[in-house]
């Protein structure tokens, strides 16, 4: 009676630290890369691609994976600008060339365009800072014939700086646009 | 010509004890202005409430900006003691004191009794010998009502505790409203916003805030309702809606839209119905707009001229004016109560950013000299003596127009975006 007890104590025990380890893991798993709503809206409204059967050429997963890979370098290429500009350096226009190709090529797809400032100046004056880049972004992305309803534009101001701290190397980084993908 | 010249020092040095100091006036842009010393020995009463009320009485007295406490290590009697007997009034004066404060603080039930007695050292006169009675959980609204009472008695200045600061707090990666009283007492914080809120700024009856939220995911402008809580939509245009600003008048509210393509200033009534009113028209940023308390003026910030500058709008001709033409970023401009004067952020030549003041028709400009370590969106205190801040480490201060006295309202970091609310009834 009494090893029974135990055996049914040390199973509940082996139980807890297995669902306990789970946790952690899932818990660390959402701190290292969540996925964004949007881009699981995108891939999971695709059903073509859930129905395909064995034996047929394409490999089952390589085509969502390939497809998140594009997403996520579209959503992490950033553009930067100059202390209190807004105007487009020649990388900036670069990588707005490409994100015009990419959504050319994925005419189901949106994109919003948020942008920051670093923390110099004053609050109010980053939040219409933060605007004008996204606007400058934006205008560039129209003039590549993108339809003007499937780029929309947010600022943040110096809200949410992508890199802490103070002086040129975290302020550079923080002066950008971001891009979002948003379904359609 | 020595004579007339020794006659009006005398003249000055007497008069003030001859008119019993009952409106001394008080030029707080003079040079010459000195904040009054005062002497305020430990208080009588339970130990670990009499010290807490007697160090938040002495934060109280420096963020006044007319009183500066004398060290109390310097002290001939440091206390503790409820009452300043006459035969010590030398050992004050031997200091230095212009004042002697002495008080006893005692619990009754759940009540505590504050009962301050303040002397003017150099006549002997009781400026002011008054119980102040609050529940136990809000002995700083006695402390409030002594420090108005001593400036009024002593000073002849307004009252200014009674009033709030309404500021932006960071908590994890949120941000919220959070109020306070103007010395930080009585903080708390006004959750359920969404994750983002900017910008807020208290109507001139002190019922609303009107605030930036990213609730719906873009900056729209909100407006709450300080005794209900209800919060209502003001503005949501594609694009910023930021800044607000009330008319003093209390009728209609300014702020910036992004709407038209660029950041302009707009005014519209404040019970919605009509379209707001374009105010600006340039190909720049138009941003930060403050009414002055006549209703007339508007200042703001634009990039017009390539830099961010302030510039003063007659609202009637809607005629333009730069008012500021030193230094390369000056932004955030705010009207003082009795509209003499604009507060604004001003990039100085030690490359920090400064509180800066100027006169109305662009005149003696000043920049205050602040933490010196980056200070943003001045407010002015309901009287119009003295200018709050926050600064880079997270905190708001206060400062009187010397720059003399800068004190830390707040304690643990985080705080952004002070707005300083009229007296509250």
């Amino acid at each position: 009676m009494r090893n029974a007890e135990r055996v049914v104590g040390l199973m509940a025990l082996v139980s807890l630290i297995f669902f306990i380890s789970g946790c952690a893991k899932h818990g660390v798993q959402q701190v290292e890369g969540p996925t964004p709503p949007s881009q699981e809206e995108v891939i999971t409204g695709t059903p073509d691609m859930e129905l395909d059967m064995p034996g047929s050429e394409g490999d089952v997963s390589a085509a969502p994976q390939a497809m998140e890979e594009e997403l996520a370098k579209f959503e992490q290429d950033r553009i930067y600008f100059e202390f209190d500009k807004f105007n487009l350096t020649a990388d900036a226009r670069k990588v707005l060339a490409e994100k015009a190709s990419f959504l050319n090529a994925h005419p189901n797809l949106n994109v919003r365009i948020e942008g920051h400032c670093d923390e110099r100046g004053t609050r109010e004056y980053n939040l219409a800072l933060g605007e004008r880049r996204a606007k400058s972004a934006q205008d560039y992305l129209i003039f590549l014939g993108i339809n003007p309803d499937r780029v929309s534009i947010i600022s943040y101001g110096e809200e949410k700086p992508l890199e802490l701290g103070s002086g040129e190397d975290a302020w550079k980084l923080n002066r950008r646009a971001e891009f979002r993908i948003l379904g359609n | 010509m020595k004579k007339i010249l020794s006659l009006m020092i005398v003249l000055a040095v007497v008069f003030p004890s001859v008119l019993g100091a009952q409106r001394v006036h008080i030029d707080i842009e003079a040079r010459g202005f000195k904040r009054m010393k005062v002497a305020m020995p430990a208080f009588a009463g339970p130990k670990e409430l009499a010290d807490s009320v007697w160090s938040q009485c002495a934060k109280d007295l420096e963020i006044t900006g007319a009183f500066s406490l004398l060290d109390p290590k310097g002290y001939i009697n440091p206390g503790p003691i409820s009452f300043i007997e006459p035969g010590t009034l030398k050992d004050w004066a031997l200091i230095g004191a212009d004042y002697a404060v002495a008080a006893r603080v005692e619990r009754q039930g759940a009540q505590v009794n504050l009962a301050v007695q303040a002397v003017e050292v150099s006549t002997a006169r009781a400026v002011l010998n008054t119980v102040y009675t609050t529940k136990a959980d809000s002995v700083h609204r006695g402390v409030h009502a002594f420090m108005d009472a001593l400036m009024q008695k002593a000073l002849g200045l307004e009252p200014i505790f009674s009033s709030k600061i309404v500021a932006v707090q960071k908590v994890g990666k949120k941000k919220q409203l959070y109020t306070m009283w103007c010395d930080g007492t009585g903080g708390a914080a006004i959750k359920g916003g969404g994750d983002l809120v900017l910008n807020p700024a208290w109507s001139f009856d002190g019922k609303k805030i009107a605030f930036v939220s990213y609730w719906k995911n873009n900056p729209d402008l909100y407006i709450l309702d300080v005794r209900t809580y209800k919060v209502e939509l003001f503005s949501s245009h594609k694009g910023i809606n930021v800044t607000p600003c009330f008319d003093p008048t209390g009728t209609r509210i300014a702020y910036t839209l992004s709407k038209d393509g660029d950041p302009e200033i707009y005014i519209a009534p404040l019970g919605g119905g009509t379209a707001p009113e374009r105010l600006t028209r340039s190909w720049a940023t138009d941003i930060s707009p403050s009414i002055s308390p006549d209703g007339r003026k508007l200042a703001f910030c634009s990039s017009r001229a390539g830099t961010p500058q302030i510039y003063v709008m007659d609202l009637v001709t809607k005629k333009v004016e730069r008012l500021t033409f030193q230094g390369s970023y000056n932004s955030e401009p705010v009207f003082s109560p009795k509209g003499d004067m604009i507060a604004f952020i001003h990039l100085a030549e030690d490359r920090r950013f400064h509180i800066a003041l100027i006169k109305t028709d662009g005149t003696r400009m000043k920049v205050l000299p602040g933490t010196g370590r980056g200070d943003e969106s001045p407010t002015f205190s309901p009287d119009g003596r003295l200018v709050a801040f926050s600064s880079s480490d997270g905190n708001i201060y206060v400062t009187d127009f010397m720059g003399t006295s800068v004190v830390r309202v707040t304690d643990t970091g985080g705080f952004t975006e002070p707005c300083w609310s009229p007296l509250m009834e």
